[in-house]
């Protein structure tokens, strides 16, 4: 944790450095925060997504089309999840960002959790596809706490 | 208003039913609860504990209008004039003899039950950041509105807290300042007063009808509203 912070510093400052250099300061410092902004919007899309399936399946008789859609979108965008964080976007972006610098520091061990997240999101998609709504509810609740597993390791606690 | 008068020949009276005190200290046990589930994820139980505060509160409003005269809020709760009046009478350091809330107490009861009510409407139609969680009513709203009450729930708790602490702060000034010890008759109901005030209490058929009926309304809310 202490080097992946001194590395992403050490990443932060160079980029600085050459953006500074180029002449371009402004430019590099808006891409990091434009990318903040996509990944804030494309995780919403996400919230939407999992709220519109776990609404659905609260229901006695659940419509299969809005979960089998939903279920898709969770697994399209879970599966995105890695491109949402280019270098850059992190801390040192600039603007407010909940990802920790440990998503950078720690690479291998984000896109293991991203992936893992990636597999259950796409296991639900199948589940669903299926249209046996206990099962289904059994993957969603396996596909959150997957992605439970990355927010505790690389997102900042929401502020209580 | 009972003119506050210092307790000298004590008669000892039942002042606080059952029912009340039991309301009281289920609170106190659900708001802490309920605080510490929620810090700690625990988002089940964090929800059993709201629907639990649900009953509570809807069984005190309607004690409030048919319990125990103590209890009843056209017994206690008064207008400015009448607060304006106890006010000017709290540096005095006797005890007071008002049999129940105060006229500045019953402003408490009010706004604490009034805020425990946004507590748990916030809370039913409330989101989580990643759509993961919601309250019972949460499908009824779409995702930007759902997560707009759960920023309410979390300003209205601050709230609650303060009040709390309002609550406590005033009980220890009336221990310490006035040697008035409040807590204790909250626990056994029984509190000495000058002379017997002569209060009038609700049966116990009553208190567990009104149960019945609060229960059934926090289990119907829990199920979102559907039988």
């Amino acid at each position: 944790m202490g080097l992946g912070s001194v590395r992403s510093g050490m990443a932060a400052a160079v980029v600085i450095g050459l953006a500074v250099a180029a002449g371009g300061a402004i430019a590099q410092s808006g891409a990091g925060a434009k990318a903040v902004a996509a990944r804030q919007s494309n995780f919403k899309q996400l919230g939407q997504a999992n709220k519109a399936l776990s609404d659905e399946l609260k229901k006695g008789s659940p419509d299969k089309g809005v979960v089998t859609a939903n279920a898709q979108k969770v697994a399209t965008l879970t599966a995105q999840i890695p491109t949402w964080f280019p270098k850059g976007s992190g801390p040192e972006a600039g603007v407010k960002t909940a990802a920790k610098p440990e998503v950078w520091g720690d690479a291998a061990g984000f896109s293991a959790a991203a992936n893992r997240s990636s597999g259950e999101a796409a296991k639900l998609r199948q589940v669903a596809l299926g249209g046996d709504f206990d099962a289904i509810r059994a993957q969603a609740r396996a596909t959150g706490a997957a992605c439970k597993g990355c927010h505790d390791k690389y997102r900042v606690p929401e502020k209580r | 208003m009972a003119e506050p008068r210092a307790v000298e020949a004590a008669v000892r009276a039942k002042l606080w039913d059952g029912p009340t005190r039991l309301v009281h200290w289920g609170l106190v046990v659900l708001i802490a609860f309920s605080w510490w589930s929620a810090e700690t994820g625990r988002l089940t139980w964090h929800r059993w504990s709201g629907y639990a505060v649900v009953g509570l509160v809807v069984f005190r409003i309607i004690w409030g209008f048919v319990g125990s005269g103590s209890a009843r809020f056209s017994r206690f709760v008064r207008g400015p004039a009448a607060v304006a009046a106890y006010f000017r009478t709290l540096p005095n350091r006797s005890p007071t003899d008002v049999p129940g809330h105060n006229p500045l107490g019953a402003l408490s009861v009010l706004a604490i039950l009034a805020l425990l009510a946004v507590q748990v409407v916030t809370g039913l139609f409330a989101v989580d950041l990643d759509g993961f969680e919601g309250g019972p009513l949460s499908d009824r709203v779409d995702f930007d509105t759902g997560r707009r009450f759960a920023a309410w729930h979390e300003l209205s708790f601050t709230g609650i807290q303060v009040l709390v602490a309002l609550h406590v702060a005033a009980v220890i000034f009336y221990l310490v300042y006035k040697r008035n010890n409040l807590i204790g008759p909250m626990i056994s109901g029984r509190r000495s007063f000058a002379r017997d005030p002569g209060l009038t209490f609700a049966p116990a058929w009553l208190a567990l009808l009104v149960a019945v009926l609060a229960g059934a309304f926090a289990w119907w809310v829990s199920k979102g509203l559907r039988f």
